[in-house]
């Protein structure tokens, strides 16, 4: 395998790959849309979409990329980092600016006293604290490294599902969005309705399904 | 995703919990053994955890190492609660799996599959007792990257096994839910199915689990076994 491996300094937490070692905990989602005939022809938008560590001179807080399943400083992806014979394995990396608020607050009083003093006024007007607020940000971004997480994500191409190792509605959302970017297919959770569509329902049975009332056991009067 | 794929999704997830409070039903009266026509017997039992809700009510978890066997998994059911997840402990071709299955988004968290291959288990890496004819730093570096290779193969093989095994699960579970469906929305679900878990959670002995089995095999069609 090979693959970039920089390691800029980040609060990194992340599990080894649990695909490979421990439990699994995980959610199902069906891929919606046709396969290309050649799967190698999704290395070039994998590329394209992978991780881009945050800069402290970028207005953005968070971003999400792909990364090598088992190693998250691996971005610079190549065939055989990504393709496991009929599986699609990839890294989904959210790097975020977590500015601990209690060291933000020291410092933005700090920076707007010296402002204040130098300006020879009382206090600065709302727009001004905001600016300054940004500012002050910016530079503690140079100090303090942002946080990292991974979660690993299988695809079984041949069966279309892809199985995503985190049950956070959040990242789920983030992974949906960037799967539809990444490979122009819609990642459908799986649900008590998807999976009904999956295992497939005769006419009647769709019909009953349109019907149904919810079962109760509750004894009269409960 | 569609609103109206978003509006689908919401408005069934009792199903979910309608599945779950089926297994645990059949669990209670075929002792543990269950079938479906894809798999044939075996079996399913639930273990370690059992959370029942009625959607605003507040929520009751019991623990144990049978959690659906205690008073108060059935009381709850009788208040009008439903599983919202399960441990649950699985035996198919003596193979043991656990996990915990949640209703509402059918999706499995804490999965324990049966031993499978990986690096830690097996003789170790490579080294070669041979002279070598290239100079020592070379030899070490080639020592090194074939050891890399070799546990980048067994990490990969470690990988295709655990994931054959999960779809084994995911498999069960879904002739399983597929079966439930054929029931579910089959005249037997209200005419034998319902009065029949009623009695159950109502804590009645000696129902008759023939009477059940047969409603069952005629709603659920035949399948093709594996």
């Amino acid at each position: 395998m090979s693959g970039q491996t920089s390691r800029p300094f980040v609060w990194y937490t992340h599990a080894p790959m649990p695909a490979l070692k421990g439990s699994l905990t995980y959610v199902r989602y069906f891929v919606d849309g046709e396969l290309p005939a050649d799967l190698s022809t999704f290395l070039k938008p994998i590329r394209l979409r992978a991780m881009k560590p945050l800069d402290p001179a970028e207005d953005v807080a968070e971003r999400s990329g792909w990364c090598r399943v088992d190693e998250p400083f691996a971005t610079d992806l190549a065939y055989g980092d990504v393709f496991f014979n009929e599986y699609v394995n990839l890294g989904f990396r959210t790097d975020r600016w977590a500015i601990p608020g209690p060291l933000l607050r020291a410092k933005l009083r700090e920076a707007e006293a010296a402002v204040v003093a130098k300006k020879g006024r009382e206090r600065l007007s709302r727009r001004e604290r905001t600016e300054l607020k940004d500012l002050v940000t910016k530079r503690l971004r140079r100090e303090v490294p942002p946080s990292m997480r991974v979660v690993d994500l299988s695809w079984a191409t041949g069966d279309g599902i892809v199985r995503f190792f985190s049950q956070s509605p959040r990242t789920g959302a983030l992974v949906q969005e960037l799967f539809l970017k990444t490979f122009g297919l819609r990642l459908v959770p799986e649900a008590p309705y998807t999976l009904a569509a999956r295992v497939g329902l005769t006419r009647a049975q769709d019909k009953a399904w349109e019907g149904l009332e919810p079962l109760t056991l509750a004894r009269e009067g409960a | 995703m569609t609103m109206q794929l978003v509006d689908r999704i919401e408005r069934r997830r009792f199903v979910g919990r309608e599945f779950l409070v089926w297994l645990w039903f059949e669990s209670e009266l075929f002792d543990a053994t269950l079938s479906t026509k894809e798999h044939g017997s075996f079996g399913l039992w639930f273990e370690r955890l059992l959370v029942l809700d009625a959607g605003k009510a507040e929520a009751t978890r019991i623990k144990g190492a049978t959690p659906a066997a205690s008073r108060e998994a059935k009381e709850s059911l009788l208040r009008g609660k439903l599983p919202l997840s399960a441990g649950l402990h699985l035996v198919l071709d003596e193979r043991e799996s656990s996990f915990t299955l949640k209703a509402e988004s059918m999706s499995v968290a804490g999965l324990k599959l049966p031993a499978v291959l990986g690096p830690e288990g097996d003789e170790g890496p490579a080294h070669s007792l041979a002279p070598r004819p290239a100079p020592r730093r070379r030899a070490k570096r080639e020592g090194r990257e074939e050891q890399e290779e070799r546990e980048s193969d067994l990490e990969r093989e470690a990988f295709y096994e655990r994931m054959h095994l999960t779809r084994d699960v995911e498999s069960l579970l879904e002739a399983l839910y597929r079966e439930f469906l054929s029931l579910r929305l089959s005249d037997a679900w209200e005419g034998a199915c319902v009065p029949m878990m009623r009695a159950w959670a109502a804590g009645q002995e000696g129902l008759d689990a023939e009477d059940y089995r047969d409603a069952r095999a005629r709603a659920v069609p035949a399948r093709r076994r594996r």
